[in-house]
C-alpha cells in the first residue's frame, strides 16, 4: 500500500476507541461502567452471546414491535377493504343469501393478511434497524478484532457520541479494565 | 427457600367456610325457592367452571412433562397443588347426577322422554333424539361422568405422586414416569374434557351440533389454568415464597402462554360462529338465534370484545406482560369472562313459558355467583391443603437448575419488575 498521500491522510477520521477485554465478567462490568458513564453510541463485540449483556449496556427493548403492529393493522384493513370493495365496487354478487360485505366472511382473509403484513414489516423492519447486511466495519480494521470470533470481547466506543472526548473515553476503558486500546480510523 | 413458609392453615380454613357458606346457599335456593331448574343449571355453571381450571392445570403439567419443559419448572408445583381439587369436584357432582336419575330433565332435557319440544310432540317421538337415543341416555351419561373424573383422578394421583416422591429421592425415574403418564394422559384427557363439554353443555340442547365445541372447552380450560397460575404466583411472590426464585423471565413467559391461548380461543370460536353462519342450516343456527334474543346479544358481544379484543390488545404491550399488576389485573378479568362464557352456553336453555330463553339479567346468576363461591371455596381450600405437603418447587427435578437460571428473554423496560436473580 506504501505511505498514505496527504489527501488520505487529511481524509482519515477516528471512528472510535476498542478496547479489549479477557473475561466475560471484566466485559459486564466494563460495559455497567461505560453505561453508567452516559455514552449512547457503543457497542460490544463477544465470540458468543452473553446473557444479560443486554441490560448492563442499558440497552432498551427492541423497536421492531412497532413496525409489526403497523403492519399487522394495515395488513388488517388491507383484507377487510379489498373484500369490502370486491362485494360492494367491484363485482356485487350474492352468495347463499349473504350481504354483499360482512366483516364475517372477511375476517379469515383479514387475519391472514394480518399475519402475512406483520411478518414481512417485522424483518423488514429488523434489516432497517440493524442495518445489516453490513458489508464494512471500522472494527475490521482493528489487526486485534480476529480474537473477537475466538476468545476476547471488546467494547469500541465511537467518537461521534456527544459525550466522546478522547483523553476521557480513553481513561475510562482503562480504569474499566480494558486492554489493548486502539484509535480506529473510520 | 429465602423467606420463612408462612402456614396456609388459617386461610384454607376460611376458604372452607365460604365454599360450604356457597354451597348451603345454592342448596337453599334450590329446595326453598321453587326455581329448581334455575338453581340446578347455575350449579352445573358453578361446578363446570372450577373443572375448566382443574383441567387446565392438568393440561399444563402433562404439556410440561411431554415437551420436557425446563423454564416452566418453577411454576409446576402449583398446578399440582391445584389438581388435588379434582377429588372434590367429583364429589361435588353427585348432586347432579343423582338430579338426573331422581328428576330426569330437570338439567338435561332429553332424560325425560315425556318432556314436550315446541308443543307438539316429545323428546320420545323426536327422530333426533332416537337417533341419538344410544348416546344420550341416563346409564352412558353417568357412566361417562364418572370415567371422566376417574381419568382425571387417576392422572393427578399418579402426577403428584411422582412429583413428590422426586423431593425425597431426587430419582430420575420420577420424570421418566411423569414423562409416561403425559404421553397416554394427554389424549385420555383430551377426550374426557370433550366428551364432559358435550354431555354436560353441548346436549343440554341436543339438537345441535358443533365438531369446535371440545377445542372451545379445552381453550377455555387451559386460559383459566393460566389466569389462576398467574394469581398463584402473584400471590407466592407477594407473601415472600417465590422471592429469588421466580423472576421476570418466567412471569413473561406464562403470559405469553396465556397471550397465544386468547387468540387460540378466538380462533376455534370465531371458526364454529362462521362455519355455522356461512352455512346457515337451520339445526345449527338456531343455537345461535337463540343467543341473540333478550340481553344475550349483549353478552355475545361482550364475549366477543372482551374475552378477546381486551386481552389480546392490551397484551400485545410487553410491560402488560412482564409486570405482575396488569398481568393479574387482564388474568382476573378472563377468569371472570370465561365464567360469562359458561353462562352463555348453559342458561339459555332455561326457557320461559313462551320458549324463548331467560335473559342473563336475572336472578339465577345470584345462584351461579354462591355455586361458584361454594365449588370454588372446596377448591381452594383443596389447594391451600396440599401447599404445605410438599415443597414450594420441585427441589430435586432433574430440570430446577435450568428453571431457576431461566433468563429474561429480553432486558427489562425501565420501571419494569427487577429480574430477582
Amino acid at each position: 500500500m506504501g505511505r498514505p498521500t496527504i489527501k488520505e491522510a487529511a481524509m482519515k477520521k477516528t471512528y472510535g476507541l476498542i478496547a479489549a477485554f479477557d473475561t466475560v465478567p471484566a466485559l459486564y462490568h466494563a460495559c455497567e461502567k461505560v453505561r453508567d458513564a452516559g455514552y449512547s453510541q457503543w457497542d460490544t463485540f463477544t465470540p458468543f452471546p452473553v446473557h444479560g449483556l443486554d441490560a448492563a449496556m442499558g440497552m432498551r427493548r427492541s423497536k421492531v414491535p412497532r413496525f409489526s403492529l403497523a403492519g399487522g393493522i394495515t395488513g388488517f384493513f388491507t383484507g377487510m377493504g379489498f373484500i369490502a370493495w370486491l362485494g360492494w365496487v367491484e363485482y356485487p354478487l350474492v352468495v347463499g343469501g349473504k350481504p354483499m360485505f360482512s366483516p364475517m366472511f372477511a375476517f379469515p382473509v383479514a387475519y391472514e393478511l394480518t399475519i402475512l403484513f406483520t411478518a414481512f414489516a417485522t424483518i423488514g423492519g429488523m434489516f432497517l434497524l440493524n442495518q445489516l447486511p453490513m458489508h464494512y466495519h471500522p472494527v475490521l480494521k482493528a489487526p486485534q478484532f480476529v480474537r473477537a470470533m475466538d476468545d476476547r470481547f471488546y467494547i469500541v466506543i465511537e467518537a461521534n457520541d456527544p459525550k466522546f472526548n478522547p483523553a476521557q473515553t480513553r481513561a475510562l476503558l482503562e480504569q474499566a479494565g480494558g486492554k489493548d486500546l486502539a484509535e480506529l480510523d473510520e | 427457600m429465602s423467606a420463612a413458609p408462612q402456614s396456609t392453615a388459617a386461610l384454607a380454613g376460611k376458604f372452607l367456610i365460604a365454599g360450604l357458606a356457597g354451597l348451603a346457599v345454592t342448596a337453599l335456593g334450590y329446595f326453598a325457592t321453587g326455581n329448581q331448574q334455575g338453581v340446578a343449571l347455575s350449579y352445573l355453571v358453578g361446578v363446570a367452571y372450577w373443572t375448566t381450571v382443574c383441567i387446565g392445570m392438568l393440561l399444563l403439567i402433562l404439556i410440561h412433562h411431554i415437551t420436557d419443559a425446563g423454564w416452566s419448572t418453577v411454576i409446576r408445583r402449583q398446578y399440582e397443588h391445584g389438581i388435588s381439587a379434582f377429588l372434590w369436584l367429583g364429589v361435588l357432582f353427585i348432586p347432579l347426577i343423582l338430579s338426573a336419575w331422581m328428576n330426569p330433565g330437570l338439567v338435561w332435557p332429553w332424560m325425560d322422554l315425556g318432556h314436550v319440544l315446541h308443543g307438539t310432540h316429545t323428546v320420545g317421538e323426536d327422530p333426533l333424539y332416537l337417533k341419538k337415543a344410544g348416546f344420550l341416555s341416563r346409564n352412558m351419561f353417568t357412566g361417562m361422568t364418572v370415567a371422566f373424573f376417574a381419568i382425571w383422578i387417576w392422572l393427578s394421583a399418579r402426577l403428584r405422586k411422582a412429583s413428590f416422591a422426586q423431593d425425597g429421592d431426587g430419582d430420575a425415574k420420577w420424570t421418566f414416569m411423569n414423562r409416561k403418564t403425559a404421553a397416554f394422559g394427554i389424549p385420555l384427557t383430551a377426550l374426557a374434557l370433550s366428551f364432559a363439554a358435550i354431555y354436560w353443555m353441548k346436549s343440554l340442547e341436543y339438537h345441535w351440533f358443533s365438531t369446535m365445541y371440545g377445542v372451545w372447552f379445552f381453550a377455555n380450560c387451559v386460559r383459566a389454568g393460566l389466569a389462576f397460575a398467574v394469581f398463584i404466583t402473584c400471590w407466592l411472590y407477594a407473601r415472600g415464597d417465590y422471592k429469588g426464585i421466580f423472576n421476570t423471565g418466567h412471569f413473561h413467559a406464562l403470559v405469553a402462554l396465556a397471550f397465544a391461548f386468547v387468540v387460540f380461543w378466538a380462533y376455534v370460536t370465531f371458526s364454529q360462529y362462521f362455519l355455522i353462519w356461512n352455512a346457515n342450516v337451520p339445526e345449527e343456527t338456531f343455537w345461535y338465534n337463540i343467543r341473540e334474543t333478550g340481553d344475550w346479544w349483549y353478552i355475545g358481544m361482550l364475549l366477543l370484545f372482551g374475552h378477546f379484543f381486551v386481552p389480546f390488545l392490551s397484551w400485545l404491550v410487553y410491560r402488560n406482560k412482564a409486570e405482575r399488576k396488569p398481568a393479574a389485573i387482564i388474568s382476573a378479568w378472563i377468569a371472570i369472562i370465561i365464567l360469562v362464557d359458561l353462562c352463555y352456553n348453559v342458561l339459555p336453555a332455561l326457557k320461559d313459558t313462551h320458549g324463548e330463553p331467560l335473559p342473563f339479567l336475572s336472578i339465577n346468576l345470584l345462584w351461579v355467583l354462591s355455586s361458584v363461591v361454594g365449588v370454588g371455596g372446596i377448591c381452594v381450600w383443596s389447594y391451600l391443603k396440599s401447599f404445605p405437603t410438599a415443597k414450594l418447587i420441585p427441589i430435586r427435578d432433574p430440570r430446577i437448575v435450568e428453571s431457576l437460571t431461566h433468563h429474561p428473554a429480553t432486558a427489562s423496560e425501565p420501571g419494569a419488575v427487577p429480574a430477582a436473580h
